[in-house]
C-alpha cells in the first residue's frame, strides 16, 4: 500500500534531515517507525502523508503518486499528528459533521458513522460539550474518531499514545489491532517500546535520518543479541548515532 | 474536473464558508482581546475625529444654494459710485440689446461674470465697516449672513491714499484684500473674474474720472486671501453631500477592513496557530476550494456589518435615489472581495493570528490613507479615478450617495478590482501548495534551520545596530520637539486669531508681508511672542500647555519605562511623590538657590555698571499680568526639567553611559533655547553649562524637584523681579524696572537674548558648577543616590 523509495529531505542547503529512506508496507500490517527525538520521524510521516514533498525520491500510496492524484490519496489516508489539535471552542459533534462534509460523505451516512464512532470511544455523553472542557484522553479519542471517519485503508499515526494514561492508551492500541485485522495498512511512529513490541508487525529504527535496522521486533532483538527490545534499540542507537552532526 | 470532483469542490468550499457563520466554527485561533480593544479604540478615534471635524464645520454648511453677493468693507465713496454706475450701464445695455451674451467679445472669459453681474443673477454689494483688516472671523460671519462669496476689504481712506499716491508716486500702494470661499472652484474663478474685470474696471474708472494720464499703473495692490468657507448647496443637503462623499464611504471602508481582518486572520493563520489546518489539508478538498470557501466566508462576514451600517442611510431621502442601492451594493461586494482576498493572502503567509494582523496593519493604513486622499481630492478629481480599484469604489459610493451613478465607472472599477483580487487569490492558492506555508515544522528541525541561518546575520545585525542607535537619538530629539511644539500651538493659535481681529494690529500684520530673510522671520517671530507674553490670555493658555506637556511626558514615560502606575512613572521621571517634607525642603532650597543665582547675576551687572535701576513697583494695570506670569513660571520650569532632565537622562542612561545622557540632554536643551531671538554663541555655551549644572543637581538629589524650583525661580526673578529678558523673551511686569546702561556691553549683559547670553551668567554658572562638583565628589553616597 505504501512504497517509499530513497527519500531525501533537507530544510536547509547544508543539512539533510532524511538521508535516503526506503521501505514498503503491505495491507493488514502495522509498521512501526522508531527513533529518538529529532531523528526525522515527524518529517518522514509528513512526507508520507503528502504534507511535504521530499527533496528527492518518491512516495507511492496505493500505486498513486501524490504529485498526480493528491486528492484521491487524501480519500485513502487517515492522518493523526503528535499533538492533539482540535478547535477548543467547537464540540465533537460539530467537528465530526464539519470534517464529514469536507470528506464528502453522504448526509445520512454521516449520522450513522458518527453514532458508531462515538459509541465505540464513549464520546456520546460529551458530544455536545466544548473540546476545551474535555480531558486529554477524550480529546485524543475524538481526534482518532474524526481522522478515521472516512474509513481510510491507510492510516498514519504520529505517536498515537503519546501523553495518554494507560487506560486510554490500551483502548487506542486495541482499536489499532482491530483496524489491522480489518486489513488496513497502518504506519505509526513512536518511542514507546511496549507499544511497538505489542503492536508492530514490522519495525524500522530511524537514527539521524537513516533507517539503520528493519525487521520484526524479535528479529531486531535477536540481531543485537540483547534480552529485550528496549536494550536492542539502545544498542542500535549507540552504534549508529554520531555526535556533532 | 469530473462531476464527482466538482461536487467535492463545491461541498468543501460551502462547508468552509458556512463555518464562518456557525458559532466558533472556523477552527481557528481567536484574536487576543487586546487586539480587539486596540482596533475598537482605533475605529472609535477615527469616528470621533471625523464627527468633531464635521461638527466644527457644521455652521458653515448652512449656506443658501448659490451665492453671488459681495461684502465690501470700508468701501470708499468712489467704489460705491462705480457700483452704481455699473448697475445703470448694465441696465442700459440690457435694454438696448435685449441679450446679455452679445455684449462681450471675450465670451469664454466673461460668461460667468456676465451672468453674475448683469441684471439676472445680480450681485449686490453689502457695505460694512471694520477697522481690523484681518478679522477673517467677522468677515466669514458677514459672508454667511449675507450670502456672499467674497469680501473685499479696502484700507481706510482708500480714496485719500490713492489721491496722495497720484501726487507722490513713492508712497506705499494701498492694499485691497479679498477673502473668498474656497469650497468650490467656481468661487475661485468668480473671485479671479472680480479682480481681473471688475476691479480693473474700477481702476480705469478712477483714472478716467480723475483725469489721470497714465494708463497701466496698478495704483493699488490687490491681494487675495483664501478663506475656507463652504456652502455650495443649501445647508442640510450640502452637509449630506459632503458626508456622503467623505465620512460615509470612509466608515464603510473601515468597517469592511476591520471585519475582513478579524475574520480573515482567524481562518488559515488561526488554524495554523491551533494546528487544525493540517486536518483540513488532509481532506480531499482541493486547495482552490479551501481558498474559495474561505474567501466567500470572509467576504460575507465583512459585508454583514457594513450592510447594517448602510441600511439606515436609505432612511434619509437625500440618499434615496433610484440607482443608489444597486450601485452601492455592487461597490461594497467588490470591495469586500478584494479586501478579503488580501486578508486571505496575508493569512496564508503567516502562522499566527497576531502576526497576520500585524502584517495586515500596513494594508489597513494604506487603504485608509487612500480614502483620505480620496476625500481631499473629491472636488478636483479626474474622471479616470472612477476606473481605478479602491478609488473607484470610494468615489463610486460617494457619487451614488450624491445621486449620480456612472455605469461605465462601476463596470471598469469592478473589473479592475476583481482582476487584482483574482491575482491575489491565485498567489494565495499557489502558496498553499508550498509546504513552507502549510506545515508546521517540529521544534527540533526548526532549531536546526535557525542554526544554519545564524552565520549569515552578523553584517545585518551591525547595520541594524547602527540604524537602531540613530533612530533612538532621532526619536529622543523629536520627542521634546513634538511635545513642546504641539502644546505651545494650543496657546499660540487662539491668541494669534484674537490679534488678527484687533484693528490696532492691522498695520502690524500688513507689514509682515515685507519679511524676506530668515533672520527677519526669527526676529518677527520673537517680536510676536513678546507681544503675546504681555497678554494674559496667552499666559493662561501657556500655563495650561505646560501642564499638558507634563501630563504627556508622564504618560509617555509610563509606557517607555514600562511602569504599572503613574506614581511609579512620576518617580522614574525624577518626581518622587513620597515624602512631602523632603520634597518641600528641596523645592524651597531650589527657590532660594535660583533667587541667589539670579541676584548674583544682577549684582555683577549692576556693580559693573551694565544695568541701571530705573524704578520700583508694578503699575496697577500690570498687577494681573504679574500674578499670571508668576503662576506660569512654575509649570514652565517643571515641564522643561521633566523633558530634558527627569525623562531624558534616565531614558538615555538606560542604553548608554550617564555621561552620554548628561551631554546629550544638555546639548539638546541648549539648542532648543538657542533658537530664541538675539542668539549668540556664548548663549549656547551658557545654556549648555546651566543644563549640565541642572543635570548634576538632578543626579545628586535623585529628583528634579530642586532643579524645577531653580529653573522656575531663575526665570521668575529674572523676568518679574529684576525685569530682564528671559532667553530672548521680554518680560512685561516686573517689580524692579531695569534698563541697560548706554555703554552696556552685550558680551557681558547678553544683549537682546537676556543675561543668559552674557558673561555674567557664565561666571555665576561656573561657580555653581564647581560647588556642585565638589559636593558630589565629597559625598560617598553618590552612587546610591544615582540609582535611587
Amino acid at each position: 500500500m505504501i512504497t517509499v523509495k530513497d527519500i531525501h529531505k533537507s530544510y536547509t542547503k547544508d543539512t539533510e534531515t532524511i538521508k535516503g529512506v526506503s521501505f514498503e508496507i503491505g495491507k493488514g500490517t502495522i509498521f512501526g517507525l522508531l527513533g529518538p527525538n529529532g531523528a526525522g520521524k515527524t518529517t518522514l510521516m509528513q512526507i508520507i502523508a503528502t504534507l511535504m514533498k521530499p527533496t528527492s525520491g518518491t512516495v507511492e500510496i496505493a500505486g498513486m503518486s501524490p504529485d498526480k492524484d493528491l486528492l484521491k490519496i487524501h480519500k485513502l489516508l487517515g492522518f493523526l499528528t503528535t499533538e492533539i489539535k482540535l478547535d477548543p471552542v467547537s464540540t465533537p459533534d460539530r467537528l465530526f459533521d464539519f470534517f464529514a462534509e469536507l470528506y464528502d460523505i453522504p448526509k445520512d451516512e454521516i449520522k450513522n458513522r458518527k453514532e458508531k464512532a462515538f459509541a465505540r470511544f464513549g464520546i456520546t455523553p460529551f458530544a455536545g460539550r466544548r473540546i476545551s472542557e474535555l480531558s486529554t484522553g477524550m480529546k485524543q479519542k475524538i481526534s482518532i474518531a474524526i481522522s478515521l471517519l472516512h474509513e481510510p485503508p491507510i492510516i498514519i499515526f504520529d505517536e498515537p499514545t503519546n501523553g495518554l494514561d494507560i487506560l486510554t492508551s490500551r483502548q487506542v492500541t486495541d482499536y489499532l489491532k482491530e483496524l489491522r485485522n480489518e486489513g488496513r495498512c497502518i504506519i505509526l511512529s513512536t518511542h514507546i517500546f511496549s507499544v511497538a513490541e505489542e503492536l508492530c508487525d514490522e519495525v524500522a529504527v530511524l537514527v539521524d535520518g537513516k533507517i539503520v535496522a528493519q525487521g520484526t521486533v524479535d528479529e531486531l532483538t535477536a540481531l543485537t543479541g540483547e534480552k529485550n527490545f528496549e536494550d536492542a534499540f539502545f544498542k542500535i542507537y549507540v552504534e549508529n548515532h554520531k555526535e556533532d552532526q | 474536473m469530473k462531476g464527482n470532483g466538482m461536487r467535492t469542490w463545491f461541498r468543501g468550499a460551502k462547508t468552509l464558508a458556512s463555518g464562518f457563520f456557525r458559532k466558533h466554527g472556523q477552527m481557528g485561533a481567536q484574536a487576543p482581546v487586546s487586539t480587539f480593544l486596540i482596533s475598537v479604540g482605533f475605529v472609535a478615534v477615527i469616528f470621533f475625529a471625523i464627527i468633531s471635524w464635521m461638527w466644527w464645520w457644521f455652521p458653515y454648511h448652512l449656506f443658501s444654494d448659490e451665492v453671488y453677493d459681495i461684502v465690501a468693507v470700508n468701501a470708499p465713496q468712489s467704489f460705491i459710485d462705480y457700483n452704481q454706475y455699473m448697475q445703470t450701464s448694465r441696465d442700459l445695455t440690457s435694454k438696448e440689446y435685449g441679450s446679455r451674451t452679445d455684449l462681450f467679445s471675450n465670451f469664454d472669459n466673461i460668461i460667468r461674470f456676465n451672468y453674475t453681474y448683469d441684471g439676472y443673477g445680480a450681485t449686490r454689494f453689502i457695505y460694512k465697516e471694520n477697522h481690523a483688516l484681518y478679522d477673517f472671523v467677522t468677515f466669514g460671519k458677514w459672508m454667511r449672513e449675507n450670502n456672499a462669496y467674497l469680501t473685499v476689504v479696502f484700507p481706510e481712506d482708500f480714496d485719500g491714499k490713492v489721491n496722495a499716491r497720484v501726487k507722490d508716486h513713492n508712497l506705499e500702494k494701498p492694499d485691497i484684500l479679498t477673502y473668498y470661499r474656497t469650497n468650490s472652484l467656481e468661487y475661485t474663478s468668480m473671485k479671479e473674474d472680480f479682480i481681473d474685470i471688475y476691479l480693473q474696471g474700477y481702476q480705469d474708472y478712477l483714472r478716467e474720472k480723475n483725469g489721470w494720464a497714465y494708463a497701466n499703473v496698478n495704483d493699488s495692490e490687490i491681494r487675495d486671501d483664501p478663506m475656507d468657507y463652504t456652502g455650495k448647496f443649501s445647508g442640510r443637503n450640502f452637509m449630506l453631500d459632503s458626508l456622503g462623499r467623505s465620512f460615509v464611504p470612509l466608515l464603510m471602508f473601515i468597517v469592511i477592513l476591520y471585519a475582513a481582518m478579524s475574520a480573515g486572520t482567524n481562518v488559515i493563520a488561526g488554524q495554523k496557530e491551533l494546528g487544525t489546518f493540517t486536518g483540513i489539508l488532509m481532506t480531499p478538498v482541493p486547495r482552490s476550494a479551501i481558498i474559495a470557501g474561505n474567501l466567500a466566508g470572509v467576504t460575507l462576514k465583512a459585508l454583514i456589518p457594513v450592510i447594517f451600517i448602510t441600511a439606515p442611510l436609505f432612511l434619509i431621502r437625500y440618499y434615496r435615489t433610484y440607482a443608489v442601492i444597486p450601485a452601492i451594493i455592487i461597490h461594497l461586494i467588490i470591495l469586500a472581495v478584494f479586501i478579503a482576498a488580501i486578508t486571505l493572502l496575508i493569512s496564508v503567509i503567516n502562522d499566527t493570528v497576531v502576526s497576520a494582523q500585524t502584517a495586515f496593519l500596513p494594508v489597513f493604513l494604506i487603504l485608509v490613507s487612500v480614502c483620505v486622499t480620496c476625500i481631499q481630492n473629491s472636488m478636483e478629481r479626474e474622471d479616470f479615478y472612477l476606473s481605478l480599484p479602491v478609488y473607484g469604489q470610494f468615489y463610486g459610493i460617494g457619487d451614488a450617495l450624491a445621486g449620480t451613478v456612472s455605469v461605465r465607472g462601476i463596470l471598469i472599477s469592478s473589473l479592475s478590482t476583481l482582476l487584482l483580487a483574482l491575482i491575489v487569490i491565485i498567489i494565495a492558492e499557489r502558496l498553499l501548495h508550498n509546504e513552507r506555508y502549510t506545515v508546521s515544522i517540529d521544534p527540533v528541525t526548526a532549531k536546526e534551520i535557525r542554526q544554519a541561518r545564524a552565520g549569515k546575520r552578523s553584517a545585518i545585525e551591525t547595520a541594524n545596530k547602527i540604524t537602531d542607535n540613530i533612530v533612538f537619538f532621532f526619536r529622543e530629539i523629536l520627542y521634546p520637539l513634538a511635545v513642546i511644539g504641539a502644546f505651545q500651538l494650543i496657546a499660540i493659535v487662539p491668541v494669534a486669531v484674537a490679534y488678527m481681529r484687533r484693528a490696532d494690529y492691522s498695520q502690524y500684520i500688513s507689514d509682515l508681508k515685507d519679511i524676506s530673510s530668515v533672520e527677519q522671520v526669527i526676529r518677527k517671530t520673537f517680536e510676536v511672542i513678546t507681544i503675546f507674553m504681555g497678554d494674559p490670555l496667552f499666559l493662561v493658555l501657556m500655563t495650561l500647555a505646560y501642564f499638558f506637556m507634563i501630563a504627556a511626558c508622564i504618560i509617555h514615560a509610563k509606557r517607555v519605562f514600562k511602569k504599572n502606575t503613574f506614581t511609579e512613572a512620576f518617580e522614574r521621571c525624577g518626581l518622587p511623590l513620597k515624602g512631602p517634607g523632603k520634597i518641600a525642603k528641596e523645592y524651597l532650597l531650589g527657590l532660594i538657590a535660583g533667587f541667589i543665582m539670579m541676584s548674583a547675576v544682577c549684582l555683577i551687572l549692576t556693580v559693573s555698571g551694565q544695568i541701571k535701576i530705573s524704578g520700583f513697583g508694578i503699575g496697577s494695570s500690570a498687577v494681573k499680568l504679574f500674578f499670571i506670569n508668576l503662576i506660569m513660571w512654575f509649570p514652565q520650569g517643571a515641564s522643561e526639567e521633566l523633558l530634558f532632565r527627569g525623562y531624558m537622562i534616565p531614558r538615555i542612561e538606560s542604553r548608554y553611559k550617564m555621561a552620554v545622557a548628561v551631554f546629550f540632554s544638555s546639548l539638546l536643551f541648549s539648542v532648543f533655547h538657542s533658537l530664541n531671538m538675539g542668539y549668540t554663541p556664548l548663549a549656547s555655551v551658557n545654556l549648555f553649562l546651566i543644563a549640565v549644572l541642572f543635570a548634576l543637581i538632578y543626579i545628586k538629589t535623585g529628583s528634579i524637584w530642586m532643579t524645577s524650583a531653580i529653573h522656575t525661580m531663575w526665570n521668575l526673578s529674572q523676568g518679574n523681579i529684576y525685569g530682564l529678558q528671559v532667553s530672548g523673551n521680554e518680560a512685561h511686569a516686573a517689580i524692579i524696572n531695569t534698563a541697560y546702561a548706554a555703554d552696556a556691553k552685550d558680551i557681558i549683559t547678553g544683549g537682546a537674548f537676556g543675561p543668559e547670553g552674557g558673561l555674567a551668567v557664565t561666571a555665576v554658572t561656573a561657580v555653581c558648577l564647581m560647588i556642585v562638583i565638589l559636593l558630589i565628589a565629597n559625598s560617598r553616597d553618590f552612587t546610591r543616590n544615582k540609582n535611587a
